[in-house]
């Protein structure tokens, strides 16, 4: 069995998004509540949120861009950079936190501390470009901590598995560029959901050429879909790569009974896929795997794909 | 929507008394395969295309494209033998609906654009129409595109953008295409948010009919039915 860690903090629920908003301070309740039931919390790392060092995040998002956010919450604005992103007065704080804690189980990581871990942070990341916050997103947790990895302990291969519903442009084009950090995200086609990026010929740029795939799933598409595209585009190139640490966008927003889109995964399915990611990191990456919470709004179902997701990091 | 705004004005023109294998070299160097012929003050004569070079060379000369030497001991032709003379042209003020009709009509990929004084000043191409459809459907803005079957009566799309304003969700565009149902509509609006599910919700509970996306189409050959 694995030490796995479990990065939860009741002030990720200070990110006020209002009444009607699907990104919401109960989804990470649920997580906590199915964790919690199943008796799993006796058994991991349970590790509060620490503050992010500005100097990480500076390492991503343009120092202007940071400011800026910050000042508009401060200035009590009610959403940043677009109407998806709602904000309340904690919202700059409890992102710092999210970034942080998240870096924080890196450090623990490497230490050999703990094998792995799933972080229950809100607001979630991968929409974040370097200069603008969208899609729920404002620091782009897993960009940032794939950058910290690399400077501050000297991992040259990071590989990432984006399997929310939605394709994670931000982390694409962060490091689309890099052929130091392989980013794969399986999502419904962008032809039919946000944000419209993600498409199979989106193969990275310049030294990044070859470093970024893309597997779109077409409405409907469930179980089946997945596994084959799976098999066929993340396993073969990532036993290419090798990568010495796997960072993943856990996104839940893909479940059947999450009403963010049209894609139909049982709730089997994503312990499946994150059985295939684990087997990968014990392969290439002595076990070292981080997953960070992204999309997900099921309630309902947010509490059994959270245990799950445990239950896979902890016995593989 | 005037062909002005979307034709390219830096034109890469031609003398007609140039080789073909030149005139072939130019287009594959900008990477184009339309070239007016012009002359004195870039007055239109004629447009060659890359089809008509290649249908001028022998087979074997065309798939040797290295040994330029050989390949102009074969042929003496100029660009004014093979150029389509007196070619169809739009002017800057034909609008990018009639490029459209006019490019499907006489089935040709571009078309030069000359003004009122018999100048060249640009041309168009399919590749700058779809460049124009492809702002219109909001391409490369984040966003979620859902489908809406209306009754084809007026006030319906009212609703529709009223409900979507009552949710703070802007619009990137708006389609509404021909349904094969009579009497309906499709209606695409591409929505400028990742967080439709509350939207979609109201629609149904007003009664519109959401389509299956795996069923969504904008255009239908005929015989595709």
């Amino acid at each position: 069995m694995k030490k796995t860690g479990f990065l939860y903090d009741e002030r990720y629920q200070l990110h006020n998004t209002g009444n009607f908003h699907p990104e919401m301070p109960q989804r990470l309740k649920a997580i906590y509540k199915g964790i919690k039931d199943a008796g799993i919390l006796n058994i991991v790392s349970l590790i509060p949120a620490v503050h992010a060092d500005q100097s990480w995040i500076k390492t991503v998002h343009d120092l202007n861009y940071i400011l800026r956010f910050e000042e508009a919450c401060l200035s009590g604005m009610t959403d940043f950079d677009c109407p998806d992103n709602i904000m309340g007065p904690e919202t700059y704080e409890v992102a710092m936190l999210a970034t942080g804690g998240i870096i924080d189980i890196a450090a623990r990581i490497m230490k050999g501390e703990i094998d792995n871990a799933f972080c229950a942070v809100r607001p979630p990341g991968h929409h974040a470009e370097k200069n603008k916050a969208m899609g729920f997103c404002y620091f782009n947790n897993i960009a940032i901590v794939a950058r910290y990895l690399q400077i501050k302990w000297g991992i040259a291969r990071v590989g990432i598995v984006d399997f929310d519903v939605h394709h994670g442009n931000g982390t694409q084009h962060i490091f689309e560029q890099d052929p130091t950090v392989f980013y794969y995200s399986i999502h419904q086609h962008p032809s039919f959901a946000y944000p419209g990026t993600g498409r199979e010929f989106e193969e990275g740029t310049l030294a990044g050429m070859g470093f970024t795939k893309n597997s779109p799933v077409l409405p409907g598409g469930g179980d089946t879909e997945y596994k084959r595209l799976l098999e066929r585009d993340l396993f073969p190139a990532f036993d290419t790569f090798k990568p010495q640490i796997i960072l993943v966008s856990a996104g839940f927003d893909a479940h059947e009974d999450d009403n963010m889109s049209d894609i139909r995964l049982t709730t089997q399915a994503f312990s499946w896929i994150m059985k295939r990611i684990v087997e990968m990191a014990d392969k290439y990456s002595d076990g070292r795997l981080i997953s960070l919470l992204e999309g997900g709004y099921s309630i309902k179902r947010l509490p059994e794909l959270a245990k799950d997701h445990m239950n896979v990091l902890m016995n593989g | 929507m005037f062909v002005s705004r979307s034709m390219i004005r830096k034109v890469i023109t031609i003398d007609k008394n140039i080789d073909i294998l030149d005139a072939q070299e130019k287009m594959a160097e900008n990477q184009i395969r339309h070239l007016p012929v012009v002359e004195g003050e870039n007055h239109l004569i004629g447009v060659v295309t890359d089809r008509d070079i290649r249908s001028a060379l022998p087979y074997s000369i065309f798939k040797k494209s290295d040994c330029s030497k050989a390949r102009k001991k074969v042929t003496s032709l100029t660009v004014g033998d093979i150029m389509t003379e007196k070619p169809f042209y739009l002017s800057p003020m034909d609008t990018i609906q009639d490029a459209i009709l006019l490019i499907e009509q006489k089935r040709v990929g571009a078309f030069p654009v000359v003004d009122e004084n018999d100048k060249l000043v640009g041309i168009i191409s399919v590749r700058d129409l779809l460049r124009a459809f492809s702002n219109v459907l909001g391409l490369g803005e984040p966003g979620t595109l859902i489908c809406i079957i209306i009754d084809e009566k007026i006030g319906q799309l009212k609703k529709i953008v009223d409900i979507i304003t009552e949710e703070k969700i802007g619009f990137g565009s708006v389609l509404v295409a021909r349904y094969w149902e009579e009497g309906k509509r499709a209606v695409f609006p591409y929505l400028l948010t990742n967080n439709v599910s509350r939207v979609k919700r109201r629609l149904k509970d007003m009664g519109y009919v959401l389509l299956d996306p795996m069923q969504w189409y904008i255009d239908q050959l005929p015989g595709n039915e």
